[in-house]
């Protein structure tokens, strides 16, 4: 029943990003050690599972996929690709293998490319049917704001990192202690404690940031808000506490949230500063969705293991045993043959395998 | 038990007691809290609220994993854990500062790895990395002061409150670290689907706090 509830969010999946022209990209399990060793902080966890091959090379079990997208980029163009894969990622309990699906723009990606992604991200919680919000930011333009407040880089780092606090009160007191100008410390408070509609975002960005960053960048970002508010008035909402690693996103952040599931479900943004690491000329946006985490989503709770239990005794031919226990399937139910009733099992109704058919007995 | 119902992990003990009381102040008082006999839990279902207790290590584990809505966490536990949860108010409850101790005859040698005895081994090791200083650290689980006494390490990393126990002990304060105060934490996704209660609770707990200040 669960498997097919999310192999059915799955395929739901696959579909929407097809429709939209995206191509699927498989990748090997393996990629060599040097592609995550040199891009460490971009991934969860820094522990990578390794082993070295028959020609000792030393290779990884992928903790990510969007590393091994932006490497195998050409450089021309543009390529809209999705995955549906698992990765091998460090856990409280050791290293666990994770499902995931996502997808991946890169290239000459516009305007138009962000919109459509962003829109895909809210469609790919609208699919699972539950209360959900994507929360959107813009990670250049907090840092625009907080360079512009006369503030050092490791500050910066720090201030974004109480921003993904919500905690504004720390910001205000740490902003004051670093010597950030005071307007720009200003409307650095107020902007952590924005957390507004898609649609009623441009008019609070205008207020609180006019005149302390680029007009050009805050007028695209408006203009996406807009496109968001229109198109997903209850799902998407502005929310500057939705941060990344400076190092790797330079634009749009967002994460997805589903009612009943305590972590972000969804993640994404542009991370042309990874493309330009991997020396790609190129801008990459894409989001992930964390599928393993919405697993018991899809988890029902069931009263009885089966239906049905058959019991048998050995004077029984095999034959006879498979007839009872065809003739309760072929009504529907699903039916557990055992010699004994098993412990810690429960079951609807309880057969016994007679010559000429089951009895019921429970 | 409401969809909507609030419920929060409140720490153990003296600062959980002034903690609950804030609450209470605030508008969500809850009776069978009071009165806890065997129970674990306690509802009040006319404000919404959910209460239980929890030890204060663990309240951003129940908070981060979303089994409670919100909760009460010193700051020593958010800066050791690091967990991934927002942090929405200083309730100004339970002040101390994290600081490095050390016999009042203690000279750093620098030749020598430090030997650090703390209940906080990431944020000693964090502050030391900072500073580019090799140490050793000795993770113990409580009676710190006793470590530099026997010889077991060079310095503390623990929390200082009014300096008593130290001096007692002939330890000095050698270097503050931060301040600590117990925080109103929120888990990140309960957040977005309970954002206008879990805000009012933060509103009213803030006017609490200011009527104290006052």
């Amino acid at each position: 029943m669960e498997l097919n509830a999310a192999g059915g969010y799955n395929q739901r999946l696959r579909s929407l990003f097809e429709r939209c022209g995206y191509r699927r990209y498989k990748m090997s399990k393996f990629e060599e050690y040097d592609l995550y060793a040199s891009n460490r902080s971009f991934l969860p966890s820094t522990k990578v599972l390794t082993f070295t091959d028959t020609d000792g090379k030393l290779l990884a079990l992928k903790p990510d996929v969007t590393l091994s997208i932006i490497r195998s980029f050409r450089g021309d163009g543009l390529e809209k690709l999705y995955y549906h894969e698992n990765v091998y990622r460090e856990s409280e309990v050791g290293f666990r293998e994770i499902e995931q699906a996502g997808l991946e723009c890169i290239g000459a990606v516009d305007e138009y490319c962000v919109c459509e992604v962003l829109s895909l991200a809210a469609k790919s919680l609208g699919e699972l049917n539950r209360p959900a919000e994507l929360d959107v930011s813009h990670l250049g333009i907090l840092r625009e704001l907080l360079k512009n407040s006369g503030i050092d880089e490791p500050s910066i780092k720090t201030a974004v990192l109480l921003f993904g606090e919500k905690n504004s009160d720390g910001l205000q007191e740490f902003l004051k202690r670093s010597g950030a100008s005071e307007d720009c410390a200003e409307a650095a408070v107020k902007l952590s404690k924005l957390d507004c509609t898609a649609s009623d975002a441009p008019k609070a960005l205008g207020e609180i940031l006019s005149g302390l960053v680029s007009w050009e960048r805050l007028q695209l970002f408006c203009d996406t808000c807009e496109f968001l508010g229109r198109e997903f008035p209850n799902t998407v909402r502005v929310d500057f506490s939705t941060v990344g690693d400076l190092d790797y996103y330079s634009g749009i952040i967002f994460r997805g949230y589903v009612e009943g599931v305590p972590q972000s479900v969804l993640s994404g943004g542009q991370y042309d500063e990874l493309a330009a690491r991997l020396r790609k000329n190129a801008r990459a946006i894409g989001f992930a969705v964390y599928l393993d985490l919405l697993k018991p989503l899809f988890i029902e709770a069931q009263e009885y293991d089966s239906d049905a239990l058959l019991i048998y005794s050995d004077d029984l031919d095999p034959d006879e045993i498979h007839r009872c226990a065809e003739e309760l399937r072929s009504s529907g139910k699903s039916v557990l043959v055992m010699k004994n009733e098993p412990e810690n099992l429960k079951f609807k109704e309880v057969y016994l395998a007679k010559k000429g058919g089951a009895k019921r007995v429970g | 038990m409401s969809d909507k119902t609030v419920n929060v992990a409140l720490p153990k003990g003296r600062l959980g007691d002034k903690v609950y009381e804030m609450f209470k102040a605030a508008g969500y008082p809850c009776e069978a809290l009071e009165n806890p006999g065997r129970k674990l839990t306690f509802e009040n279902p006319d404000v919404g609220i959910k209460y239980f207790w929890v030890k204060p290590s663990d309240v951003a584990i129940y908070v981060e994993k979303g089994a409670a809505d919100i909760g009460v966490a010193g700051k020593d536990i958010l800066k050791e854990y690091s967990p991934d949860v927002y942090e929405l108010l200083d309730v100004g409850l339970g002040k101390c500062r994290m600081c490095v101790a050390a016999p009042s005859d203690f000279r750093d040698d620098y030749r020598k790895t430090l030997r650090v005895a703390t209940k906080f081994p990431h944020v000693a090791k964090e502050h030391y990395s900072r500073i580019g200083r090799d140490i050793e650290i000795i993770k113990l689980n409580g009676s710190i002061e006793l470590a530099p006494i026997l010889g077991l390490s060079d310095v503390i990393v623990d929390i200082v409150e009014t300096g008593a126990t130290l001096r007692q002990n002939g330890l000095i304060v050698f270097d503050a670290l931060f301040d600590i105060s117990a925080r109103l934490i929120a888990n990140k996704s309960g957040y977005r689907f309970k954002s206008r209660r879990i805000d009012m609770i933060k509103e009213n707990l803030q006017k609490v706090k200011e009527n104290c200040d006052d």
